[in-house]
């Protein structure tokens, strides 16, 4: 069941003096079971790409399909397709409004119009999910969490919906090196173990590196590039720089050992393949 | 600048906190403290950075250094000025500007030159005297070209840098800096590390650098690292990043070289202490292949 862009163009402001060209003739496949990292530098085109895959946007020419059915249709088939498409934003944690974790989670599911076991059922899984106790947090107050934790009721919201696939633009930013691991141990574990396709929108080149089976860079409203992240990684780097994106600190330093005269594999996606990979050449 | 002349300068306190504890009541009522027991000196000319995870304090020390917040004990001086008496508030920060983390929250006007003006000219300094000081703002953040645009219509890093420019035209001592590259893009990022490290270099700003990134804390003359209120440990970022387990544990990053190069060394291998960036590995590696 992919998500199906065809000649997928946007452009903003159209017929006003601020119309802007963000997205021209992009055609794609998401299949199912992948886990897609989307780089490109401010203004690429990325964020207003991902909103059309739920339909917060539709394409001012071509279509985006779930399953063989268009997005912009106005038919009750096309309002659930939207909906298997879940967002987590940037700063998700900006987006609570209710006065308890557990009313904020089941926002989305009420609007489903599931039954009320059915909905608390949900958010007992999603907070279980993201590692909120449901005994200690269901009454409290999501506004009294530290940041991390709110970014987690944030996505728990996300994930009681069930989604089929899930897009996080930057789920990290703002956090420490320890909160930004457990967002992605969650996601991660979303990802393998309810098979929930992922579309992660990040900066941080290093996690798209590690997690991603599949890189799409955006450059100027267009798929510049698609491939394995680290085939891009190793034989793109003019491009991405010309892009205005960088490679993961991983690969910089294989790629300028290399230059150094040190052969180290460049296929070296972590740290301890570096130093396996140093280790193999050299004697202690 | 003659380099005795600098010398001597570096080794002027611009920062000192003694025996500093901050403490809030939280929404519960609880006292929670912040901070416990700070001594910190920043001398005039230094670039400091400050790194520890979430909720170590990092921000809330920095708030002190412009009198954002008051030590619950303890003090802080800056320049000699005690930031309890309120007399030196204005003086306090006529020396020290702060640059936050969302730069949409620290522009004002709908013309890039109306919000670098926007802090001199709530000094009461001279027009013509705000002419110059924002001509050379923008200058020295590279962003003279962009002065009659629209700031919203801006990428996040260029907000930054006007940010940077509009504390410049206070015409500060030192400038403080809370996470200023969190919400920007590697490109965006880029730009603002090499804005502050322009600031350091040609206008002897003395820098204090809040971060979550270990490549940009690491071009810091000194890093400041803390937890749960304490400073657990400060020096060079030589020195800081050759404990790369202890950092780990803490939750923080280090630099990928570091990490190899730790890794390497517990492997028997033998590798010099203190390699941070990808050319001392290379230079160490190239020695020994």
């Amino acid at each position: 069941m992919p998500i199906v862009l065809d000649s997928v163009t946007y452009t903003y402001g159209q017929g006003t003096p601020f119309e802007k060209q963000a997205l021209t003739g992009i055609s794609l496949t998401i299949n199912e079971g992948e886990f897609i990292g989307i780089i490109g530098h401010t203004g690429s085109g990325k964020s207003t790409l991902v909103q059309h895959l739920n339909g917060l946007l539709h394409p001012t020419e071509g279509q985006v399909t779930v399953n063989g059915i268009n997005l912009a249709d106005k038919t009750e088939e096309a309002k659930q397709s939207r909906h298997m498409v879940g967002m987590v934003f940037q700063y998700p944690e900006h987006q609570l409004f209710e006065e308890t974790i557990a009313k904020d989670i089941a926002f989305g599911p009420t609007n489903l119009g599931l039954t009320q076991e059915e909905i608390e059922q949900r958010v007992k899984d999603a907070m279980d999910f993201v590692g909120l106790d449901y005994k200690t947090y269901a009454d409290r107050s999501p506004f009294h969490l530290s940041g991390g934790q709110m970014r987690r009721v944030a996505i728990a919201g996300v994930v009681a919906m069930k989604p089929k696939y899930l897009v996080l633009d930057e789920p990290s930013a703002g956090l420490d090196p320890a909160g930004r691991e457990e967002i992605f141990a969650e996601i991660m574990r979303l990802h393998k173990e309810q098979g929930v396709t992922v579309i992660l929108v990040s900066h941080n080149m290093e996690d798209i590196s590690k997690m991603a089976t599949r890189l799409l860079v955006i450059d100027d409203g267009k798929v510049l590039l698609d491939g394995k992240p680290i085939d891009i990684f190793m034989k793109y780097r003019e491009t991405l720089q010309k892009a205005g994106v960088d490679v993961p600190p991983v690969s910089q330093l294989t790629a300028y050992l290399n230059q150094r005269g040190l052969p180290v594999s460049e296929e070296a996606i972590t740290v301890d393949d570096v130093v396996a990979s140093i280790e193999s050449l050299k004697k202690r | 600048m003659e380099l005795e002349e600098m010398q001597t300068r570096e080794r002027e306190p611009m920062i000192v906190v003694s025996r500093m504890s901050h403490s809030y009541e939280d929404e519960m009522g609880n006292q929670v403290k912040a901070l416990d027991q700070i001594n910190l000196t920043i001398n005039k000319g230094e670039f400091v950075a400050i790194i520890g995870t979430n909720g170590s304090g990092k921000s809330t020390l920095a708030k002190h250094f412009n009198v954002l917040l008051e030590p619950t004990e303890g003090t802080v001086s800056v320049l000699g000025m005690d930031t309890k008496d309120e007399e030196k508030l204005w003086g306090i920060r006529s020396h020290v500007g702060m640059v936050f983390q969302n730069p949409d929250n620290q522009i004002v006007a709908a013309i890039v030159e109306e919000d670098v003006a926007f802090g001199p000219e709530n000094l009461g300094v001279p027009p013509a005297e705000i002419r110059k000081r924002v001509d050379k703002a923008l200058d020295v953040v590279g962003m003279q070209a962009y002065r009659h645009h629209a700031p919203h219509l801006l990428s996040g890093g260029q907000k930054q840098r006007i940010a940077i420019a509009g504390v410049l035209a206070m015409n500060p001592d030192c400038i403080v800096l809370d996470e200023p590259t969190a919400m920007l893009d590697p490109m965006g990022r880029k730009d603002v590390l090499k804005t502050v490290h322009a600031l350091h270099k040609e206008e002897h700003m003395t820098v204090v650098y809040i971060t979550h990134f270990m490549d940009e804390a690491m071009t810091a003359d000194r890093i400041v690292v803390m937890k749960n209120g304490h400073i657990l440990q400060e020096g060079r970022p030589a020195d800081i990043f050759k404990q790369v387990e202890s950092l780990k544990e803490l939750g923080l990053d280090v630099p990928v070289a570091a990490e190899v190069a730790d890794k390497l060394r517990k492997d028997g291998y033998a590798i010099a202490e203190g390699i941070v960036t990808d050319k001392e590995l290379g230079d160490a590696l190239c020695l020994s292949y």
